[in-house]
């Protein structure tokens, strides 16, 4: 796989947590399955990618984490927006956006 | 706030790790616990359920791996993890461990101890503020030379002004007497101009140095000593400054002692005291008096201080102008003239490239870098094998989710350790190699700063020895190591022998026969030399002769009472029991002292374009042939009987008649030297040519004239004795000083211990003992890697030889294959050696003496050694192989 494609992976995958993460703290499974929901399968996140996005978003100060219960009461991590995440996801929304609209405009441009 | 929170992670992961796995652990399970109960409330068994969530996760421990991989400072951790892996692996295979520490020790050790020299003799910088910016100039007659005319100087100084903060100049290195409380001894000086240590911005230890005046030949009589004279040779004597003292007869007053540790500009060279430059002329005989005012001379060097922001290259160009306009003036004398300044930072060279020393360094930095590489290769081979062993290992490692450069750093780490190791053995094997060497007995009084200790920069070069040894050794056997294939790693068979990478270790082993075989080949060449040089037919007898030598004039003597006291000296001498004779000489073979002159031959005319002629010369008492036994073919010796006012006469040697009167008989023609044109020499007899010095250029004419002719005041006594004994030396030091306990007796040497000196035999003898530890540290290398791989391949074949003894192979046959490789090897080995000697055959021919840099004995006498030695290697573990039994060679498996 060439790398310029991991990154973008990367970062996307990074952005979807985020906007998954603005509403309420989840745990790893509920973020997963939020995602899977919201883009009708599109995007099934596999634990192999979930957890090291997880740990890297939380060293890097954008997420923090909290033990507590699960909504059948077991024990779960859960991971919540710290402001300088939430000032991240502003960041990278409107980057997302601006990229989009600059790839969108080129495909028309090309058709 | 970024960094803060880095910082905390960072401590975090550091020193709360169990924790943190902890965490992690849990994190991992209740995702799976999550999964299954959501499975389950979907409708699926808990067996069901769990299964799929297995599925779903992947591997547990490779997902930790990649987090682990995430967190801040993991490097760091996994390179401790390394560490301790490595260390625990190098504790469990103590003899592997033992053998690749001393390879690296060794190659580091003979690389630290040949660096340590060229740092000492060429790197290390004149201690002085801002040595980088100091110069020395060189200028072109008729070739680059040192030298310079006073007058020249003094242009130069005032017309480079743009370019250099200041000029100065001094005259070079010689031997004077000091007497300081009756006590005399010599002490080696140079004479300098006044704002000499102003220009170097030196500070003296004690009192004043030689004070800054408006005239640069200032004819002051002080004197300035060195620390280490004045700690030695003046008893450290708290009141130094101020002492009276008489220099060569003459009065002086000591008024500084210069900092600790400087020794002068002159590299090697210790400098023990400095006068100013006008003492020069009330100081020195008759005879040395030349030339300061003569602006054809080269009596000085010339050291500047750059400007600040001047650049050396900047200043070229203002010297360029001064030596044009030079040039300009003096049409018949300077036609173009050229002058450059040089860097004096790396120690002054001679200026017209032909450095030896530095050739030798560049030659033995050749031979160790050699002597490295092999080393690397040995341990490269030693890395692969073990490799093989831990294929099982690397396989579960990635199995469990380490990904491949993880692995590559594993063993990079362990050979790291290694390297330190080495690294520190081989500083320990380089202090003992450079102090041994800066121990080696000069044979001569001359003070010299050979001092080889080890500063940061031998350090650096250490430990970067070390890093390239780890890199070059390290990196092939972990690339190879990581890429293991699971599937066939993992099926038990010890038996899958990869044949590609015994490829690779074979090549090793092939340069490394070759490259011990070019260390042998060029230790070799050295070793004959040597022994040609030693075995040279010299032209005299150097056994039982004695030399020392006599001042008079260091000790206030005149002409006239030098004169005198040696013909007293000689006298008396000559009475001792057991002197069978005694003579005087200017200069001795192989000594650091040569005389030459410049002739007009009567009836000679040299051909356009050749050189004048000329000879080396040496002023002689009589006896001395008798004393020398160089025998007289023709004519008569040197008498008494020639005087100051006889007839000028001289003696001969069969090159000097063969070169100026060939096919004639030279015995009363005539001859007048350029520098002392008023007298007429006349031959008066033909001697047999002796060797004096430069022993790999072939014998130049010479010619000797009787002392009393041409009256020096330094001169060697040569005693012939019946037996050579510490009695007879004493007798004569003993005698010289009842003549005059003032005069010193210096350079006391048998005349065979003198033939050791630095221009004589001594760096001969040095670079063969030197070349012949290299080869043999090399040959045992070679010999080693061989023994390796055949023993290696020989076990692996154990299966197969197994096989084809139950099938009936005879143990010749079975011995023949496998001392095939060892053979092909051997021959590959020697042919790709042979190739590299000849490769640098023009280097080393420059230090050889009768013997060619391919010299065909050498050649083929050293290849049959290491053949040999390397065949047998390899026949043992061949034999051992023949012997292997069947049965168990085939149920071991």
């Amino acid at each position: 796989m060439p790398s310029n494609q991991v990154e973008l992976l990367q970062g996307t995958l990074d952005l979807l947590i985020l906007k998954t993460l603005a509403l309420a703290p989840l745990h790893g499974l509920g973020i997963s399955q939020r995602l899977e929901q919201v883009t009708r399968g599109t995007f099934q996140v596999k634990p192999g990618s979930l957890f090291p996005a997880l740990h890297r978003m939380e060293e890097r100060d954008w997420l923090a984490s909290f033990w507590g219960e699960s909504e059948n009461n077991r024990r779960a991590k859960f991971y919540e927006l710290t402001r300088t995440g939430r000032r991240r996801l502003e960041l990278e929304t409107e980057r997302w956006k601006q990229i989009s609209i600059a790839v969108a405009r080129t495909l028309e441009a090309n058709s | 706030m970024k960094w803060l929170s880095l910082g905390s992670s960072f401590f975090r992961n550091l020193f709360r790790r169990k924790q943190a796995e902890q965490s992690l652990d849990d994190e991992v399970s209740s995702y799976v616990e999550l999964l299954v109960a959501e499975k389950m409330k979907r409708g699926l068994t808990e067996q069901e359920a769990r299964r799929d969530a297995r599925l779903e996760m992947g591997g547990s421990s490779q997902i930790k791996e990649e987090v682990r991989n995430i967190r801040v400072g993991a490097w760091l951790f996994t390179f401790l993890q390394d560490i301790r892996h490595g260390l625990r692996l190098l504790r469990n295979q103590p003899l592997f461990t033992l053998a690749a520490v001393l390879i690296f020790s060794i190659g580091i050790g003979a690389n630290t101890t040949i660096f340590s020299m060229v740092n000492g003799l060429l790197m290390r910088p004149v201690p002085v503020p801002g040595s980088e910016r100091l110069t020395y100039l060189i200028q072109k007659r008729d070739r680059w030379r040192n030298g310079f005319s006073y007058p020249d100087f003094e242009e130069v100084r005032r017309q480079a002004g743009e370019a250099f903060s200041d000029v100065a100049a001094l005259r070079i290195f010689q031997m004077d007497g000091l007497s300081v409380n009756g006590k005399s001894q010599p002490i080696w000086t140079e004479y300098v101009t006044s704002n000499f240590f102003s220009m170097l911005e030196v500070r003296p230890a004690m009192g004043s140095l030689i004070p800054s005046s408006q005239n640069l030949k200032s004819k002051d009589p002080v004197m300035v000593v060195s620390y280490s004279y004045w700690k030695n040779h003046l008893g450290g004597d708290p009141n130094i400054v101020g002492q009276k003292a008489t220099l060569n007869g003459t009065l002086v007053t000591i008024i500084g002692v210069t900092p600790e540790g400087f020794t002068g500009l002159t590299p090697i060279l210790e400098t023990q005291g400095y006068l100013p430059l006008g003492m020069y002329a009330s100081t020195q005989p008759q005879q040395n008096k030349d030339d300061l005012s003569d602006p054809r001379g080269d009596g000085v060097l010339v050291f500047a201080r750059l400007q600040d922001g001047i650049t050396l290259g900047k200043s070229q160009s203002v010297l360029a102008v001064i030596a044009h306009r030079l040039a300009a003036e003096n049409p018949a004398t300077k036609k173009d003239l050229m002058i450059r300044a040089a860097s004096l930072g790396s120690g002054m060279l001679s200026p017209d490239g032909s450095n030896s020393l530095l050739a030798a360094s560049i030659l033995f930095f050749v031979l160790s870098g050699l002597l490295l590489l092999l080393a690397s290769a040995n341990v490269a081979n030693l890395l692969l094998v073990r490799a093989i062993g831990r294929n099982r290992e690397m396989a579960v490692r990635s199995a469990l989710g380490a990904r491949r450069f993880r692995l590559v750093r594993q063993v990079l780490a362990e050979t790291l350790l290694l390297g330190l190791l080495g690294c520190a053995g081989g500083a320990v094997l380089g202090s003992v190699g450079s102090s041994i060497i800066s121990r080696v007995p000069l044979q001569s009084d001359i003070p010299m700063v050979l001092d080889f200790h080890f500063d940061w920069r031998v350090f650096s070069f250490a430990v970067g020895a070390g890093v390239f040894l780890t890199l070059v050794s390290g990196l092939v056997p972990a690339l190879r190591a990581a890429r293991v294939n699971l599937n066939d790693a993992l099926r038990e068979s010890s038996r899958s022998y990869s044949s590609h990478r015994q490829r690779f270790r074979t090549f090793l082993v092939v340069a490394q026969v070759g490259g011990s075989l070019m260390l042998l080949i060029v230790a070799g060449l050295f070793v004959r030399s040597l022994h040609n040089v030693q075995n040279l037919d010299l032209g005299f007898d150097p056994g039982h002769v004695i030399n020392f030598g006599v001042d008079p004039h260091t000790a206030g003597y005149d002409d006239v009472r030098g004169r005198e006291f040696y013909r007293e000296l000689l006298e008396r001498v000559r009475a001792l029991p057991g002197v069978e004779s005694a003579s005087l000489a200017a200069t001795i073979p192989m000594g650091p002292e040569d005389l030459g002159a410049e002739l007009k031959i009567e009836g000679y005319q040299e051909a356009p374009g050749q050189p004048k002629p000329a000879a080396d010369m040496n002023l002689v008492s009589s006896s001395y042939f008798q004393t020398m036994h160089i025998p007289v073919v023709h004519g008569r010796h040197i008498q008494d009987t020639d005087t100051e006012t006889s007839q000028r006469v001289a003696i001969i040697s069969e090159a000097m008649a063969q070169t100026y009167w060939p096919g004639r008989d030279p015995i009363g023609r005539t001859f007048t030297r350029s520098g002392d044109p008023g007298h007429t020499w006349q031959v008066v007899g033909i001697v047999k040519n002796i060797r004096k010095g430069l022993l790999m250029t072939p014998v130049s004419p010479a010619l000797y004239v009787p002392m009393a002719q041409d009256y020096r005041s330094r001169q060697t006594l040569q005693v012939r004795t019946s037996a050579i004994s510490s009695e007879a030396i004493t007798q004569i030091i003993g005698l010289v000083h009842s003549m005059d306990a003032t005069v010193p007796v210096f350079d006391v040497r048998t005349m065979t211990q003198a033939l050791d000196s630095p221009d004589g035999f001594l760096l001969f003898r040095l670079a063969a003992a030197m070349a012949s530890s290299m080869g043999l540290l090399g040959l045992v290398l070679a010999v080693v890697g061989v023994y390796g791989v055949i023993s290696y391949s020989a076990a692996q074949r154990t299966h197969e030889i197994g096989i084809r003894i139950a099938l009936g192979a005879r143990p010749g046959q079975v011995l023949k294959t496998i001392l095939r490789q060892g053979v092909m090897i051997v021959l590959c080995g020697l042919a790709f050696g042979i190739l590299a000697a000849i490769a640098i055959a023009k280097l080393v021919g420059s230090f050889l003496v009768d013997v060619s840099a391919v010299d065909p004995v050498t050649y083929v006498g050293v290849s049959a050694l290491l053949a040999s030695i390397a065949l047998l290697a390899s026949f043992i573990p061949a034999w051992r192989a023949t012997r292997v039994d069947p049965m168990l060679a085939l149920r071991c498996e």
